[in-house]
């Protein structure tokens, strides 16, 4: 037994989800599939593979793009064969690849696509049915033309088959192309026939909502999930504690006080924070509940809501904590090999380990989707986690990115990825990274070493 | 306070909060504090304003000095930190003058209340037979609030002469007096108001009543038009009534759906698209909302519920064994010797006590069925993965659970009563005043236990197979707490010695726990003192750390691992379990059978 790590056995499911995307175009569909996942092969990070489920987005549009790649309006039209055609056969590879990378062992697929007729809703049930792997609908149904056409300009005009296309001409297009979906369009069990299937349907985003025929956790997970994001634009802020003193000696975890620099840096705070927010809208403070995070956020005006989170207390080393690398190096040098191997696996002794955090965070990423302006003074792990669920890092990466200590980031999040502003606070620190192996006090991040 | 809420106007979905932690106010006067929580909870009333002054009281220090010593002392001093007791609890909240919350209260503010909703009145709506108690029960037990008595509801008649509309009006109108009292002179939060509530005329009215009081209302719906479960409910539930003694049960059943049918000639469902509600179908085989999708607390009703099933499946707990240093929790040491034989004795009790309670029911005239499949959970600690080898061998599904990690002793770790009580005297003072809530520098409060274990209650819910949970004391506790509603008081003194395996068997309204000694363990092990003194905090006494109080055993309780005097608290280590609990949501049961007519 490896003790030490917990790669498997945590998160062991025995069900295979598909996530099946129900709706008209522009009605914030992919904004959906996108937060699980981002297209394609791309190793993401959203939520599910952050939990270690293992997720893949099939997006048709995607299948369909390699064979048009900037199809008009027309290509849609039902009466158009060939189009069809192609649509069906672009659904085709779509459900196959799905397929091959469920035997593969994957456990939640998400098939985004219009789905809009009954006949394409019951092959897709038909079909993954027969492979033992569990269906999930979930629809999002808007009938309101401003937010349709709103949601057009935002989100659908940066998607690839419009690229460098002239704005207003792609909208008008785009919509056009609605009109041609519309026809034949059915809603999830409108005529009623569809009761058994297990759904979410959203209506008018969200102001009304049916849940039908859940059946085990995951799928309640799924569905939690989605009813906490909003797709109202909002940002995060993430701010690591000023520098420590724990810092300055090179030293792991412990409940230290600020150094001068870390106090200059908690005093600088509040005015990042105003030039970044750009106006006089107050946002919540979360911290975690040692000194360095609530001294650093002392000095945030008072109309900002303060909470303290345990969950965003500092990964746990066990036995390591208040060590110096060196010391760790010397007292437990297998462990110190086994960390840098794997240091997400990696569980200190009577510790945590990247992946134990990353379990502790999901109720505070729950919170953080269903929340409005968010500013979150952590610690260095904590960071890393937070970021890398937000830009889709990869566990092998997320664990040796550079924090740099006083430096104030700005996380949007947008349908096509998240967007990252930084506002540094030009008030010296130590650097905290480390690189693998090396049991140096202080050290300057590699050239190609990934930054927050 | 001219805080008036119209009854459409839906919840603000306030920053959000959380688990851990909140401030509740602004401004460093009592005054601005006072001010700016009334703003945000829209207080209605100058006496639950005057109510949260006096929780204020104490709390309220200009000092802005950074460079205390303590966490405590930096919070503390944070200009925004207010607290209303000595009890330094980190701001989650303090203690509400109703000590009665169960473990999954878990997002309160130091009012008691859920951080970003407000005062809620949950309106129970649907027909007698559809399982609204039944939900109300078990929603109480996850969001640890109080149901208003359901007297009137029964009196509730669309088409009633104008003298029993004023009896009806007067009922009522206690009865909602009870909740008005309850959010606001007992800090209430979150009331659940169960009556049939028919019409959508008198749902409007009462919304529109209770958004005068400041109070936002959220109409819960049991619709049920599946013939097989109405009958099924009635049966379960209404005919232990005395009125149909005797009868057949399916006669009864039908004899019982006709009077309601009489009773309440009209029922509307829920259709007003003005108010925020949830309609839950068929026993949860459908959920619709309406206007209510950025309620945070309407989110978690519909995700517990959609966890929750009447099923009857067996939850088993029990204790991990004997590490080779019990005494640590950063060691994380395997088992001892004892401990590996502890768990070959117990997995032996278990598996055969399933089999007997087979042949059992199989003697009694039931159906011969196959065992339920059993899946076993571990934390990811050394001993309990060790604890399950048994299990694994024999090829049972055992999963790991990180949440479910004992509680961490923080700074305690390894030290003694007499110890802790040099070093850290001030904790040990605010520890006395709340062992629940209290939080050691650097370890987990019993709080923040029940917070992190909150998915695995969830899952809990929803687990289909018989469950074997193998864990620490400390998580037993709380888990034990959340399935059989103890108060959080009780929580840090829940006692779980390690030669009982506890069994907690779900019926409608109420969890039953027995305990099944097991037998040829070595007595030393046995005690569960030995939690409190060697594994979770190494003083010297049972009630240190994850026990309530201090107490002052002698020092020779380390050595033989005997159980140790209880000294200040003796109700604690030395009352025997109860062979049957029987949760307190039995009055609700009583309560239920006493409306019947």
């Amino acid at each position: 037994m490896a003790p030490r790590a917990n790669g498997i056995g945590v998160q062991v499911e025995d069900t295979k989800i598909c996530v099946v995307m129900v709706g008209l175009p522009a009605r914030g569909k992919s904004f959906i599939a996108q937060k699980e996942l981002t297209p394609t092969r791309s190793p993401a990070q959203r939520y599910l593979q952050w939990l270690s489920i293992d997720a893949q987005t099939f997006n048709v549009g995607n299948y369909r793009r390699t064979e048009a790649p900037h199809p008009s309006a027309d290509f849609f039209d039902l009466g158009n064969a060939e189009g069809e055609k192609r649509r069906r056969a672009a659904a085709e590879a779509a459900m196959h690849d799905m397929l091959d990378w469920f035997r593969q062992g994957g456990v939640i697929g998400i098939l985004d696509a219009t789905n809009s007729t009954k006949e394409r809703r019951k092959w897709v049930l038909d079909t993954c049915t027969k492979e033992g792997i569990e269906v999930l609908f979930v629809e999002s149904k808007c009938d309101d033309e401003s937010m349709i056409m709103a949601n057009i300009r935002d989100v659908k005009l940066t998607s690839p088959d419009y690229a460098g296309q002239d704005p207003e001409q792609a909208a008008q297009d785009f919509r056009a192309r609605i009109k041609n979906y519309e026809k034949v369009y059915k809603s999830l069990d409108e005529d009623g026939d569809e009761n058994d299937y297990t759904y979410l349907k959203i209506m008018d985003v969200g102001s009304q909502v049916i849940i039908n025929r859940i059946r085990d956790y995951l799928q309640s997970r799924v569905v939690y999930y989605l009813m906490n994001l909003h797709i109202r634009p909002r940002s995060v802020w993430l701010s690591r504690h000023g520098e420590s003193l724990y810092n300055l000696d090179g030293r792991i975890g412990g409940d230290a006080d600020l150094s001068t620099r870390g106090h200059q840096y908690a005093q600088k705070l509040p005015e990042l924070v105003r030039d970044s927010v750009g106006e006089d809208r107050p946002l919540t403070v979360w911290t975690s509940t040692l000194k360095r995070t609530i001294s650093t956020a002392r000095f945030l005006p008072e109309n900002y809501n303060q909470l303290q989170w345990k969950a965003l207390d500092e990964l746990d080393a066990g036995v390591c904590d208040g060590m110096t690398y060196q010391e760790i190096k010397d007292v437990y040098p297998e462990d110190f090999v086994q960390r840098d191997e794997d240091k997400y696996n990696y569980r200190y002794r009577g510790g945590e380990s990247y992946r134990d955090v990353v379990i502790r965070l999901e109720p505070i990423i729950m919170e953080l989707e269903r929340s409005e302006d968010i500013i979150i003074v952590t610690h260095q792990a904590i960071l890393r986690c937070i970021y890398a669920y937000f830009m889709k890092k990869d566990q092998s990466a997320s664990p040796w990115m550079n924090v740099p200590l006083h430096t104030l980031i700005k996380l949007t999040p947008r349908a096509y990825g998240t967007e990252e502003q930084r506002f540094s606070a030009d008030i010296p620190a130590v650097s905290t990274w480390r690189g693998k192996g090396s049991t140096a006090k202080h050290e300057n991040p590699m050239a190609d070493t990934t930054s927050i | 306070m001219s805080d008036k809420v119209s009854a459409s106007e839906s919840p603000q979905p306030s920053p959000a909060q959380p688990t851990a932690t909140c401030m509740a106010s602004s401004g460093t006067a009592e005054g601005d504090a006072s001010r700016a929580h009334s703003r945000r909870y829209g207080t209605g009333d100058s006496h639950s304003y005057l109510h949260r002054q006096v929780h204020f009281g104490d709390i309220c220090t200009e000092s802005t000095n950074a460079d205390g010593n303590s966490t405590a002392e930096i919070a503390a001093n944070a200009p925004r930190y207010r607290r209303k007791s000595s009890t330094f609890i980190d701001g989650i909240h303090d203690v509400t003058a109703d000590s009665d919350m169960a473990p999954a209260q878990l997002y309160s503010t130091m009012s008691g209340r859920l951080f970003h909703s407000g005062r809620i009145a949950i309106v129970m709506v649907g027909l007698p037979a559809r399982g609204k108690t039944h939900i109300c029960v078990s929603m109480a037990r996850y969001l640890q609030c109080r149901r208003g008595r359901r007297r009137a509801g029964r009196l509730l008649f669309p088409n009633a002469s104008p003298a029993s509309v004023m009896l009806r009006q007067k009922i009522l109108k206690k009865c909602r007096e009870d909740i008005y009292a309850w959010l606001n002179h007992d800090n209430g939060q979150v009331a659940i108001y169960d009556a049939v509530n028919p019409t959508a005329s008198g749902r409007l009215s009462l919304a529109k009543e209770f958004a005068k009081h400041d109070v936002q209302t959220l109409f819960l719906e049991s619709y049920v038009d599946d013939e097989n479960l109405l009958r099924e409910n009635a049966r379960n539930v209404k005919i232990n009534s005395p009125d149909f003694e005797g009868m057949d049960p399916d006669e009864a059943a039908k004899l019982y759906l006709r009077r309601i049918e009489m009773k309440i000639p009209i029922f509307e469902t829920m259709t007003e698209n003005e108010l925020n509600y949830i309609k839950m179908i068929n026993a949860g085989s459908k959920f619709f909302y309406n206007n209510v999708s950025f309620n945070y607390l309407s989110h978690r009703i519909v995700f517990y519920l959609t966890n929750t099933h009447i099923k009857s499946r067996t939850t088993f707990f029990v204790r991990a064994g004997v590490a080779t240093e019990e005494e640590s929790f950063k060691a994380d040491a395997p088992l001892s010797e004892e401990g590996h034989s502890y768990a070959r004795i117990m997995c032996d009790t278990i598996l055969s006590h399933r089999e007997q309670e087979r042949e059992f029911l199989k003697e009694q005239g039931g159906p011969d069925v196959p065992l339920r499949p059993l899946s076993v959970w571990t934390s990811t600690r050394m001993r309990t993965l060790q604890t399950a080898e048994p299990f694994t061998e024999r090829g049972y599904k055992v999963r790991q659970r990180s949440q479910m990690a004992q509680i961490n002793p923080g700074v305690c770790e390894k030290l003694s009563e007499r110890a802790i009580r040099r070093l850290y005297p001030d904790e040990v003072e605010k520890h006395e005043l709340d062992p629940y809530h209290h939080r050691y520098p650097r370890a987990e409060s019993y709080h923040d236990l029940a917070v992190r274990l909150e998915p695995i209650i969830l899952e809990l819910e929803r687990e289909q197979n018989d469950l074997l949970i193998i864990a620490h004391e400390s998580v037993l506790r709380v888990l034990y707490a959340y399935l059989m509603h103890c108060s959080t008081t009780a929580i840090p003194t829940l006692k779980f010695p390690r030669n009982e395996i506890i069994e907690i068997i779900p019926a409608a309204y109420q969890n039953e726990a027995k305990r099944i000694l097991i037998p040829g363990l070595d007595p030393r092990i046995v005690p569960s003192s030995p939690e409190g003194v060697r594994i979770s905090v190494p003083g010297e006494s049972p009630a240190l750390f994850p026990g309530g109080g201090l107490s002052s055993p002698p020092e020779t309780a380390l050595e033989g691992l005997t159980i140790s005097p209880a000294g200040s608290a003796p109700s604690l280590v030395t009352s025997p379990p109860p062979q049957k609990i029987v949760s307190t949501s039995k009055e609700a049961v009583e309560d239920k059978l006493l409306d019947q007519d």
